[in-house]
């Protein structure tokens, strides 16, 4: 089951998200997360303790990024374990997102 | 065959929305027929294919396709996505593989040609497909393939040897527009196995949560690629289904089989229209 918190500094927020990222967290990243990003102008997601994340997940992380990114906003993501690092590679999602999106 | 727990909503005493229920079978059976057509009959040569949804309906796609100049386009993907709306995408990825095949010269001509056909419906409804396309020539016995942003297929050569494909990089349809996709070629010995899957084999998860991974695939893989295709297709399904012991799975299962026989190969009969 996918959680998240969320710490936010003034325009500047961050988001841990936690568990896996899969079809179950549809609605979580869609209409809980979402909705909350986009009066920000800089967003942080870390995946440090997202262990997993299938097709669909990755669908919801691009749809994600490429929503703020339309509003203007700057997003990035930090702390992919290196599994998930190689399925990013896979699907080429620095060349999709952006190179200065996926940051260590 | 899995057992599957389905995980559509019910109706307050229990019972699932006939209509829906109904409609739901339907696109089901729709699914399965085009998924399931008539396999392309070789001579020396066999292919074979079978996909398993995780739900009622699923979003992998794997497809045929003999090219008049012998050769046969083999394709195999996934929808990002579950259920009934990666259904709907799957069909609109069969269309357009069906479309290009007929038109393009290799595999990376394919993927270029389903990607601008469809990315900007993929944009529009925010999902994306991953696709790995490859055509097989009988006579060179060679294997050209392209990927988009899908798993490399595994050659397995006699019981000690899995082959690692050079890779080739390729962007998800819907990633970017007028992306283009290169190709690699390997030339394949008599009695290699290639096989084709989806993430949802390696996924698989029993009901401690723990995946089966490539390690166990490609422990099958070695253990049985001397036998017959339907026999390393039953050795599969049924190592899968010993690990997962019937736990609802999250991810569709999908995989396509090619193995090179002894002597000359021909593709004797279609389940595509001829060219």
């Amino acid at each position: 089951m996918l959680t998240l918190s969320i710490t936010d500094d003034k325009n500047n927020v961050k988001v841990n998200l936690n568990g896996d990222l899969d079809i179950e967290g549809t609605e979580i990243v869609n209409e809980e997360l979402l909705p909350k990003l986009i009066n920000f102008s800089k967003v942080n997601v870390s995946l440090k303790e997202v262990p997993f994340v299938d097709s669909t997940g990755m669908g919801l992380l691009i749809n994600l990024v490429k929503t703020l990114q339309e509003k203007g906003i700057v997003i990035t993501i930090s702390d992919v374990n290196k599994d998930v690092l190689e399925i990013f590679d896979l699907l080429q999602l620095p060349e999709i997102l952006g190179t200065d999106v996926i940051v260590s | 065959m899995f057992r599957r727990d389905f995980l559509y909503d019910f109706m307050p005493d229990g019972t699932m929305d006939k209509t829906l229920e109904r409609e739901i079978k339907l696109a089901r059976n729709i699914q399965m027929k085009l998924l399931n057509g008539k396999k392309p009959e070789l001579e020396k040569s066999e292919v074979s294919g079978i996909s398993i949804p995780a739900r009622l309906i699923g979003g992998d796609y794997y497809d045929f396709y003999p090219l008049s100049n012998g050769k046969l386009r083999i394709i195999i993907g996934d929808v990002m996505g579950k259920g009934i709306p990666a259904a709907m995408l799957m069909i609109l990825t069969r269309g357009a593989f069906r479309s290009a095949a007929e038109s393009t010269h290799g595999p990376g001509d394919t993927l270029t040609a389903m990607n601008k056909a469809i990315y900007q419906d993929l944009r529009v409804l925010g999902s994306f497909v991953t696709l790995l396309c490859a055509d097989w020539d009988p006579e060179k016995k060679t294997l050209t393939y392209a990927s988009a942003g899908h798993y490399l297929p595994i050659i397995a050569r006699g019981s000690q040897n899995l082959l690692e494909l050079p890779k080739v990089k390729g962007v998800m349809l819907g990633g970017l527009p007028n992306t283009e996709y290169m190709e690699s070629t390997v030339t394949l010995n008599d009695e290699d196995l290639v096989f084709f899957y989806t993430d949802g084999i390696i996924e698989a998860q029993n009901a401690g949560g723990e995946m089966y991974r490539i390690d166990r695939l490609n422990e099958v893989l070695l253990r049985n690629n001397t036998l017959d295709i339907n026999e390393i297709e039953n050795a599969i399904n049924d190592s899968i289904s010993k690990f997962t012991n019937n736990a609802p799975q999250k991810d569709d299962i999908t995989m396509v089989l090619l193995k090179v026989n002894k002597g000359s190969t021909n593709i004797t009969s279609y389940n595509s229209p001829m060219l």
